[in-house]
């Protein structure tokens, strides 16, 4: 199993215009583990991530995914990085089986999409078009294309968000899977109680700089809930 | 390679379990030939050869510019170029894989149209002429698939649907497409023959009759050349900024 830092996040600063959403951020996701990072709405959560998975152009600082360029190198990265967006990225027409299918032909990294149909519990939707399926549906279809990628890393964009119990139990599952093979999991979620059980170090954003950065048992220690801490750090 | 190819795949399925798609890529300039080459409503002097050229013309218009544009537009507002943009795909293979299913689309389009206007007694003049056929063809695509994505780049999905199609009709109409440039009135024939779907439909005319106009070719070239520029210096992939 690999060890060591997955995604490697440096002075990160990105900006919109005269807005800086993002303003000199370092922070470090190590394989086996579930890292998550926490902000409130605007603090800079999704531009990060937008810049790990190479999608947007950071406008200073250096970021590694797999010792690679995630913009610069994509293709290294890309094949081996799953990514769970929080809007889905899928059009309304498109079916699932037919998705699925696609994403894990595009990936070429072994998995079998009947086996992640029924992974994810969606295995009687199959023929139903996006605009069909219940936002709990949509969340496990956008996972499911997360996990076509077998990823060694995977950036998750709330991924519990619209779950039912059964689908948050499947998510834990999911994460205890990922990272019991050594993938990294990023994950952006507003949901502390649930990170709380999952992540295993956790960022806390605050107008775009870190204002936390520790395991969880560090800050959570004594009992202390990670809500508390979160309010706390970002007063 | 693989990926172009298995995103081609999707985009072409895509367009088939689209039925409004189809509607524009084939029905609508089936109809039209079909209609005018049967109904004598059209200018005396149209032939079944410039029907079928505008036909063509219609036909590069409905898949090049609204249907691969409106299809961008609503990707883009979805965030599923986005999403593929994340993939091994990435951007630029995507967008050769739209630019193939265009292609795609535009064989079979040209096959059965033609097909169809030999039925209803178009005959082709020579074969060395009907290959300009294909130049005119590809000239037209670039010029109209860059106006089609410079508009789905920038606009919201909903304001980019109204725009293509209400350009579509204008330039159906008014740009030379149904009614050849030369039968519009003055001023608007002499537009008409600098726009990207006038030119185009001159130079297919040309095509199909034997001999084509310089000054239609150089008005297409510098159209399919233009129009992919500025699309590719305005596109944005992403929904929001």
């Amino acid at each position: 199993m690999t060890t060591g830092d997955a995604v490697e996040v440096d002075s990160l600063v990105v900006r919109y215009g005269d807005t800086v959403a993002v303003n000199g951020i370092s922070f470090r996701a190590r394989h086996g583990e579930v890292t998550a990072l926490l902000g409130r709405n605007g603090a800079g959560k999704t531009s990060t991530i937008e810049c790990c998975e190479g999608l947007r152009r950071a406008s200073s600082g250096t970021i590694r995914v797999l010792g690679h360029d995630p913009l610069r190198e994509h293709l290294h990265v890309a094949a081996r990085v799953g990514v769970m967006l929080q809007d889905g990225g899928v059009g309304p027409g498109a079916r699932v089986g037919t998705l699925i299918r696609h994403y894990c032909a595009v990936h070429d990294r072994g998995v079998d999409p009947d086996e992640l149909v029924r992974r994810v519990g969606l295995g009687g939707r199959t023929k139903h078009a996006w605009r069909r399926l219940s936002g709990g549906e949509r969340q496990r279809l956008s996972l499911a294309l997360a996990l076509a990628a077998a990823p060694d890393v995977a950036f998750l964009d709330e991924p519990t968000a619209g779950l039912d119990l059964d689908g948050r139990e499947m998510v834990r599952d999911v994460l205890g899977e990922l990272t019991s093979r050594g993938c990294a999991v990023v994950l952006a979620s507003h949901d502390l109680d649930e990170v709380q059980r999952v992540a295993h170090r956790v960022v806390i954003l605050h107008n775009g700089v870190v204002v936390a950065n520790d395991t969880i048992g560090a800050l959570c220690s004594g009992g202390r809930r990670l809500e508390d801490v979160f309010r706390e750090v970002t007063r | 390679m693989r990926l172009v190819r298995l995103q081609t795949r999707m985009e072409l399925l895509q367009i088939l379990r689209n039925y409004e798609q189809l509607l524009l890529v084939m029905i609508i300039p089936l109809f039209v030939l079909v209609f005018f080459g049967n109904v004598d409503v059209l200018p005396g002097s149209t032939t079944i050869a410039q029907l079928t050229a505008s036909v063509l013309t219609l036909a590069v218009v409905s898949s090049a510019m609204v249907s691969l544009g409106i299809s961008t537009g609503f990707d883009r507002s979805y965030n599923v170029l986005k999403r593929l943009g994340a993939s091994p795909l990435g951007r630029r293979r995507l967008v050769a894989a739209k630019i193939l299913a265009v292609i795609v689309v535009q064989i079979v389009q040209c096959g059965v149209l033609l097909t169809v206007a030999s039925l209803i007694g178009w005959r082709t003049s020579t074969g060395a002429a009907l290959l300009t056929l294909v130049p005119a063809v590809a000239l037209g695509s670039l010029a109209c698939g860059g106006l089609g994505l410079t508009l789905a780049g920038r606009l919201r999905a909903e304001v980019n649907l109204a725009v293509q199609n209400g350009l579509y009709l204008v330039l159906v109409v008014a740009g030379g497409v149904v009614v050849p440039a030369d039968d519009l009135p003055g001023p608007l024939g002499r537009v008409a023959e600098l726009l990207p779907t006038g030119a185009l439909a001159t130079a297919i005319t040309g095509a199909l009759n034997g001999g084509a106009t310089m000054r239609s070719w150089l008005v297409l070239g510098i159209w399919a050349v233009a129009l992919p520029l500025v699309a590719a210096r305005t596109f944005r992939f992403d929904a929001t900024p």
